[in-house]
């Protein structure tokens, strides 16, 4: 069914209707609560939380996003609430996770990759990507995987997390080099009359 | 001039479709004599690939769908008084 049909049905105490829109989306909630928080317990409450004042500001939503950002940008306040009150310890610098070989790559000599799947299967492929991911600090994880997993705009993602888009698609391009650099530490076709680094 | 290292942010820009023409035809212009640029190119995009292949999330934890649904419910009747 049209989403603005059962947004108005929701509105008015229609509780299927409210199940319909939720239900597509609270698997990715859920997702991206724990890439914020590294911890499912945690990301459980905030995913209840997050559809419950939904519910109390129902009313409020007035269909200039789509449902699914709505309760992206719920989650996310959440979540930064969260990092926050519980700020990570030994939280590593982007910087070092980078370790300044990707941004250089002129001075390097890069290396072909091999096919991904002739490497691993598909199942290790996600974990390593997944573990990777995890590695990053949130503020570069999340925009990364609203970008590439959750498909949203860099516009929508500026707005989600009240960034600048060009301070977005830097963090973007940052996760990107970072997971780039870990694939290539697996994927690349060794050379061994030349030495990368 | 512009260096290789000048055209990563394009690079990855016009991996994501969000370039204007004339910089595209000038990124392909490189990647087409760059060779690492280009290297850089197919990982930057394999990587990308290989990330949307591996975002399909987790079912819930059956325990906490049921608990999820049922707080929602609850919450929802507190305001509406039905569901």
């Amino acid at each position: 069914m049209d989403e603005r049909k059962l947004i108005t049905q929701a509105q008015a105490g229609d509780f299927t209707a409210f199940q319909s829109l939720v239900e597509p989306h609270q698997k990715r909630l859920f997702a991206l609560a724990k890439r914020m928080t590294g911890n499912e317990q945690d990301a459980q409450d905030i995913v209840q939380d997050t559809l419950l004042k939904a519910i109390d500001k129902l009313e409020t939503f007035r269909a200039e996003s789509s449902f699914g950002t709505w309760l992206y940008s719920i989650v996310l306040n959440a979540g930064r609430l969260h990092i926050v009150h519980q700020k990570r310890q030994n939280m590593t610098p982007i910087e070092d996770l980078l370790d300044g070989a990707t941004h250089q790559h002129d001075s390097h000599h890069l290396r072909e990759w091999r096919d991904p799947h002739s490497v691993m299967e598909a199942s290790e492929i996600r974990r390593f990507i997944s573990e990777a991911v995890d590695e990053l600090p949130a503020e570069y994880s999340v925009p990364f995987v609203l970008r590439y997993e959750d498909e949203l705009s860099i516009k929508e993602i500026a707005d989600l997390l009240k960034l600048s888009e060009a301070a977005t698609k830097s963090r973007v391009l940052r996760a990107r080099l970072f997971l780039r650099e870990k694939l290539d530490s697996i994927l690349k076709i060794e050379d061994s009359s030349e030495k990368v680094r | 001039m512009k260096k290789c290292a000048d055209y990563l942010q394009e690079l990855s820009d016009y991996l994501d479709g969000q370039l204007d023409p004339q910089l595209c035809a000038e990124i392909e212009k490189h990647v087409g004599e760059c060779t690492n640029c280009k290297l850089m190119f197919d990982s930057l995009k394999m990587t990308v690939k290989l990330c949307r292949e591996s975002g399909q999330c987790e079912e819930l934890p059956a325990e906490f769908a049921q608990r999820l649904n049922q707080a929602v419910k609850d919450h929802w009747i507190r305001k509406f008084g039905k569901a």
